[in-house]
């Protein structure tokens, strides 16, 4: 697990482009909407709407070939919203996760 | 919100204690401002001294003696390596070894790292439907070559107390050289072990005794019966090529940790000041009411219903427990522990290795925070799904 500190608040705009790549649930709860994205055998990651830190794990035994997947969608959200290249790398991603993990 | 003292409801207790009591502060900030009294090492008189104060201390606390066969160490899974493996070193030959499913890996790892080198043949009881150990289990597994055991008194997962007085009497009885893990005892429950038949009793600084992480110790019985597992300074005899055989230099070599041990020291005060059977009491009650609470929302699985320490553990519907503790610590200031908590054949057991969120509470905690986490929990789980 990781915390990374964000450049800028999570928004619901960021939790909409997350949805592209994973599941992304908005719950609110006590005053706060608690974030969640689930990508299975890849990251999940949870954050507060508002809030600049969140927390990333990494999927058991594949944790060196995700490591830059968050990164790199906050990149991409980040200068342009670019889904494409971001698929292409998630592919070669799920290539070798599936050759490590024989699913 | 979790990161602001005022706002906080800390109920990690089990992996060590906050807040601490206020004399324990004064007490390692008092330790500091003058020099310590190190025995042989310095020739400084007057002050505290503070490994002999403590010693003494811990014999009263725990009604045992005399004070110089309790031995100081960084924590529990120190103790535990110096008291395991100094007594398979002093044994010199192979053996079998019980254990317990119970075990948290400072006693798991050790063990199954002799088991691997083949200086010991391990036995894992299982505990029954309850939480417990039977005594019966143990004489199932104990053998003619049965030389160790090593058993928690406390679970941290579970909160279930063990028997330890009966275990003892049977396999003392039997040549099986007795240590037990009292991690989650020490500081929570009365202990008299001057009445009880083990060998050692190893015992943490940082959870319920209230002590600041990096001391801990052990009380040992027979102290021919293990050998130092390190050598080093003590003060006295530098002539000397060896180990002291002197208690308790015989197990403490190097300069000692002097505000953990104040800080223990003072634990103890406060424990005694406030009188162990009521903080017992007074932790167990809002334990009680807290679990009474939790049981009606239907999401909310508790693995340990009834237990003996201030632990609850359980899991959440619709939710892995890292995703409550999150929401616990970073939407409600809650501070809990999530995952296997170093306990990890437990879990195999109770829910095949998922793990579970654990709330642990000291003498420190109040009925208004337990209604904040109970209020809290009602929350998250009517969300979950």
């Amino acid at each position: 697990m990781k915390e990374f500190v964000l450049d800028e608040p999570i928004t619901e705009d960021l939790a909409d482009y997350l949805r592209n790549f994973g599941e992304v649930k908005i719950q609110p709860l006590h005053g706060k909407q608690f974030l969640s994205f689930e990508k299975p055998h890849f990251i999940s990651v949870k954050g507060v709407l508002g809030e600049d830190t969140v927390e990333v794990r990494y999927a058991a035994g594949v944790h060196d070939l995700t490591a830059d997947l968050f990164h790199l969608l906050l990149f991409h959200y980040s200068s342009g919203k670019e889904i494409g290249k971001v698929r292409e790398v998630e592919g070669a991603m799920w290539k070798a996760i599936r050759v490590r993990l024989g699913v | 919100m979790a990161g602001d003292p005022q706002r906080i409801v800390y109920m990690n207790n089990a992996a060590t204690t906050w807040p601490k009591p206020t004399g324990v502060m004064e007490e390692v900030t008092r330790s500091m401002s003058l020099p310590f009294v190190e025995e042989g090492r310095s020739t400084l008189r007057g002050q505290v001294d503070y490994p002999a104060q403590a010693r003494e201390d811990l014999a009263g606390f725990f009604i045992a003696g005399p004070p110089d066969h309790f031995i100081f160490t960084q924590n529990a899974t120190d103790s535990l390596n110096m008291a395991i493996h100094g007594f398979l070193h002093q044994l010199g030959q192979p053996c079998h070894a019980i254990t317990t499913e119970l075990e948290h890996s400072s006693v798991l790892r050790p063990l199954r790292t002799l088991e691997r080198d083949g200086r010991i043949a391990l036995t894992v009881i299982p505990f029954n439907e309850k939480g417990y150990i039977t005594l019966d289990a143990v004489k199932e597994e104990i053998r003619d070559d049965t030389r160790l055991a090593v058993m928690t008194h406390g679970s941290n997962v579970l909160g279930t107390v063990q028997d330890i007085r009966k275990m003892g009497e049977y396999l003392l009885a039997n040549n099986v050289f007795l240590i037990v893990d009292g991690a989650q005892t020490a500081g929570q429950i009365p202990i008299d072990l001057g009445s009880i038949p083990l060998d050692v009793f190893v015992f943490t600084g940082h959870k319920g005794l209230f002590g600041i992480p990096g001391i801990g110790g052990f009380y040992i019985r027979d102290p021919g019966r293990v050998d130092p597992v390190r050598q080093g300074g003590t003060g006295m005899n530098s002539q000397s090529p060896y180990q002291n055989e002197e208690m308790p230099h015989r197990f403490e070599a190097g300069t000692h940790n002097y505000p953990g041990i104040a800080s223990l020291s003072a634990g103890i005060r406060y424990l005694e000041e406030r009188g162990i059977g009521n903080v017992e009491r007074e932790t167990m009650e809002m334990t009680r009411s807290l679990i009474a609470r939790l049981r009606p929302a239907g999401s909310i699985a508790l693995d340990n219903g009834n237990p003996d320490l201030p632990i609850i553990s359980f899991n959440v519907d619709g939710r892995e427990p890292d995703q409550v503790g999150f929401i616990l610590a970073r939407i409600y200031g809650i501070v809990c522990r999530t995952g296997l908590h170093c306990a990890p054949l437990v879990h195999q057991r109770i829910n095949g290795g998922r793990g579970s969120v654990r709330l642990s509470l000291s003498c420190m905690n109040t009925p208004e925070e337990c209604d904040r986490v109970a209020e809290a929990l009602a929350e998250v789980a009517r969300g979950a799904g």
